[in-house]
């Protein structure tokens, strides 16, 4: 009796334990304390090594001890690095912080900081993408007001009718956008934006011809596909289309560029009468679907488009094996170069050139936005959460200085990069390739990506901030048939291969920054998150179709059943406001 | 002594009156089933609190206190939304062909594994064959998309056998959206769900087999007649309980496979939620499609209850 009385409670406590666990289960999101702290103590004794002087605070060095952790979420997919990683312990000694970043992985950012919301649980530092102002909403960010007077490297980011436009609702200044932000004299090299990409071999081939237009880019294409059905033992794809979450403007937004607009992302602004115009329902757009319909009938485009992941695209293109596509320069080329240099495939003339195709030949287009873009609509920012919010905002400064912003995106001197005698920096071949490799980067290189950054030049007058805007850099990674590639076309670098008109962009610009931040409380943010799922349904739909007539139709009838006038009226009152407070 | 244990008996067999000796004889139990009746209470009754959201217009700043209060409107707008209607039949038609499948399966196998007589053969086969109940999602998703891709195992065998000219995209033909789905399911949950219909299925009594075995029964005969009818009552209950949850047809499987060319038919109630209750902030929206879910669930409870009381069957309650 005795027995099976024990036996019950502890059957019943275990039970009953193992029930609630499932609920109680919290992941303690503060990073251990990295374990091999020996190895990054030798590695790096020759860089901070030197006595701390008690009258230079700036040199002070954090002990173990006085480091604080920090967690941040970034909105976007990404990879994390190890911990212990050598540039992070190197940041966390110098400026006393160090931040364990976590990234979006198979959800979207919406999924991901809905959940926080719901919960209640943030992060230290947050970055929440298109679900930055819920963030705000929900009361779970800190204003930065005060601390962008008292951190001179915060405010000197952007000028005050900029931070203006960072403003929410109540007033204040929550989150800051790091990109595209230039300090000192701008040193644009590469096209960080859309084009349509094609791999200079193919150009190569077909003997650097004119390609203007979309049948221009696809008789190359078709081409050039028909002489080289394989590329290392493996089919060719002549074209694929990123179609996943989010992603899928490589297929829905070309027709605004094709029309020669700048990147508003969600509409067009026609400058001549201040209006908004939909993109969606033009002549160019049926124009642009109807070929890729057309080509995917051919067999030119991808037959798996419509189901592929970011990471198969990223692997399909990693094959070398897809001749070109339409994409943002961040979307793909950071990953696509640094594998092409690993396996040698950008000797072999597969890296991507952008194209600045337009609807008919010989217009004028703005593809590149020349300067710097100001996206208000999502940024990095610090929650409430923060135990700490004083020393995250100097972290924030620290970010800024001169020497942490050299160690996050050059590197340690000696090891990363080299300096000669007039004071420039440059890597030597085999630098570089190990700043490609993965391996390398998830245990020494430390970005902090999502952190505040400058373009442009360094703040000694002469080198860049960042190494992809090296002059010298930039000429010395630059593979053979590339150079080759901008030789026949008259072209330095990448923005001349594009040759977009040089234009000053409108005060209203990005209209996107508005669009991203759009909720569901209002009909046009119901009828713009109605009109993305049509678009994501009906697109894929529309190019695969037999009937592109039919499908069209189609396609319109439930689009417009989605009240996109909605969507548009709210545009163009923000449109209006904005341009009123440029006067 | 024995006048004593006769009343004990008698006392066991209908209900004790509720007794201070009674209670103290029963403590145990007692304070057991007060852990989880406690339990029910937090996890189960508490949160239904939150329904309040519905009907509201719920925000995080200003909580479930002071949130607007709406009425309907939510409801309104779920019941005009095409969306929902088209998402609450892939619910029903997924969770349906699911809950046959799987029953259908999981008694056939239990049924077969009982007849191989080497006990080794039986375990390993079993043993096997639950293994991907343990197999997370994520995975099993996995392993399918690579096997149906253009150049997965399926799509060359059928190349190569020329059963088809060229690959098939599975998963951007609507059609196969929900075969898909019930393949996975079976696949993953056969061997598990057999469990039960085994331990069943041992239970029967040996004598009756003999006794239709004496009446020349064959194999055939004895599963039809026997084996079948015995486990009747295990496969009502089982089935009554999964009625329930039919409209819990899945949120992994469709969220993983599915993509937007075929969302018109994999789309589940749980997505719907997920998609405008947490990624577009509409708490209140995402509340009230969990509401309605809960209500079709307990309809669909009763009415199976019903059927099977009319029919004379093991049921619930």
């Amino acid at each position: 009796m005795k027995l099976k009385k024990i036996t019950a409670l502890l059957l019943g406590t275990v039970l009953t334990a193992s029930m609630l666990t499932g609920c109680n289960e919290k992941t303690d999101v503060k990073p251990d304390a990295p374990a091999d702290q020996q190895e990054v103590e030798t590695q790096t004794g020759d860089e901070g090594g030197e006595e701390v002087a008690p009258a230079a605070e700036e040199k002070k060095e954090y002990a173990e001890d006085e480091i604080t952790d920090f967690t941040c979420f970034i909105g976007m997919p990404g990879s994390e690095i190890n911990d212990g990683n050598e540039i992070q312990e190197i940041i966390a000694k110098k400026t006393g912080v160090r931040v364990k970043e976590t990234w979006l992985t198979g959800q979207t950012a919406e999924e991901a900081v809905g959940t926080m919301i719901a919960a209640g649980e943030y992060p230290d530092f947050i970055n929440g993408g298109d679900a930055s102002v819920s963030l705000y909403e929900a009361d779970a960010l800190v204003a930065w007001d005060d601390y962008i007077e008292q951190y001179p490297n915060i405010k000197e980011m952007y000028s005050d009718a900029e931070w203006d436009m960072f403003r929410q609702e109540d007033g204040k200044i929550y989150w800051a956008n790091v990109f595209t932000n230039s300090y000192g004299e701008n040193r644009e090299t590469g096209h960080n934006d859309e084009a349509f990409w094609i791999q200079c071999r193919v150009l190569e081939w077909a003997g650097y011809p004119k390609v203007e237009t979309l049948d221009d880019y696809f008789d190359v294409l078709e081409n050039f596909y028909a002489e080289n059905p394989t590329f290392e033992g493996n089919p060719v794809i002549p074209y694929t289309i990123l179609c996943e979450d989010w992603r899928y403007f490589c297929l829905e937004n070309a027709p605004e560029f094709l029309d020669g607009y700048p990147n508003d992302g969600s509409v067009i602004v026609d400058v001549d009468n201040m209006k908004i115009v939909d993109y969606n329902t033009t002549p160019t757009a049926k124009m642009y679907f109807g070929k890729l319909n057309e080509e995917y009938n051919k067999g030119m485009i991808d037959k798996e488009f419509a189901t592929q992941t970011y990471d198969e695209y990223i692997a399909k293109l990693s094959t070398g094996c897809v001749l070109g596509m339409c994409d943002q320069n961040w979307d793909f080329n950071y990953t696509i170069t640094d594998v092409f240099a690993q396996q040698g495939y950008d000797k072999l003339g597969c890296s991507y050139v952008p194209l600045g195709l337009t609807a008919e030949p010989g217009m004028e287009q703005q593809w590149h936005s020349y300067g710097d873009t100001l996206n208000n609509s999502s940024g990095i920012a610090v929650t409430t959460a923060c135990e700490d919010p004083d020393l995250a905002f100097k972290f924030l400064s620290d970010c800024l200085d001169q020497e942490i912003h050299d160690l996050r995106y050059w590197g340690v001197e000696g090891v990363d990069y080299l300096v000669d005698d007039d004071g420039m920096y440059y890597r030597t071949e085999e630098m570089r390739k190990q700043a490609t490799d993965d391996q390398w980067k998830a245990n020494h290189v430390c970005t902090y990506s999502y952190f505040p950054q400058w373009l442009g030049t360094s703040k000694d007058g002469k080198n860049a901030m960042q190494p992809s805007q090296q002059t010298s850099e930039f000429f010395a990674t630059l593979p053979e048939p590339i150079v080759k590639c901008f030789e026949a076309y008259g072209a330095e670098n990448y923005p001349d291969m594009i040759h977009s008109k040089v234009c000053e962009t409108g005060i209203w610009y990005p209209m996107y920054s508005y669009s991203n931040a759009m909720t569901t409380d209002t009909p046009g943010g119901v009828a713009w998150t109605k009109m993305g799922e049509t678009k994501h349904k009906w697109l894929p739909k529309v190019v695969m179709g037999n009937d592109f007539e039919a499908s069209w139709s189609e396609y319109m009838d439930a689009y417009n059943a989605c009240k996109p006038e909605d969507f548009l009226a709210e545009m163009q009152e923000e449109l209006e406001r904005r341009a009123a407070t440029a006067e | 002594m024995a006048r004593e244990k006769k009343e004990r008996v008698k006392e066991a067999s209908i209900t004790p009156k509720i007794t201070r000796k009674e209670l103290k004889r029963q403590r145990v139990l007692i304070v057991w089933s007060i852990i989880f009746v406690i339990y029910g209470v937090i996890f189960c009754y508490l949160p239904l609190g939150g329904w309040l959201m519905a009907f509201q217009k719920y925000k995080p700043k200003t909580g479930l206190l002071h949130s607007k209060f709406i009425g309907l409107d939510k409801f309104k707008f779920l019941f005009a939304d095409a969306t929902f209607f088209r998402v609450f039949r892939n619910t029903i038609a997924m969770g349906t062909i699911n809950m046959i499948t799987t029953l259908i399966m999981a008694v056939l196998f239990a049924i077969l594994l009982n007849e191989i007589r080497t006990s080794i053969t039986k375990k390993v086969v079993q043993t096997i064959s639950y293994l991907p109940h343990f197999l997370s999602w994520i995975i099993v998703t996995g392993i399918l998309h690579d096997a149906l891709s253009s150049t997965g195992i399926v799509n060359e065998l059928l190349v190569n056998w020329h059963v088809v000219d060229t690959y098939i995209p599975f998963f951007s033909i609507e059609k196969y959206f929900w075969g898909i789905v019930a393949f996975a399911n079976n696949w993953k949950e056969t061997g598990w769900n057999a469990i039960v219909y085994l331990a069943a299925i041992t239970s029967i009594d040996p004598c009756l087999y003999e006794a239709a075995a004496i009446d020349g029964a064959g194999r055939g005969d004895k599963i039809w007649f026997i084996t079948l009818p015995s486990i009747k009552p295990t496969i009502m209950i089982l089935t009554l309980i999964n009625i329930g949850n039919v409209i819990n047809a899945g949120f992994e499987i469709q969220y993983l496979l599915g993509n937007p060319t075929i969302v018109d038919v994999s789309e589940t109630i749980d997505i719907y939620v997920l998609r405008w209750g947490i990624s577009q902030m509409d708490y209140s929206l995402g509340t009230a499609a969990g509401i309605f879910k809960s209500l079709v669930s307990i309809i669909l409870i009763l009415i199976g209850n019903s059927v099977a009381k009319v029919l004379g069957e093991e049921r619930l309650f």
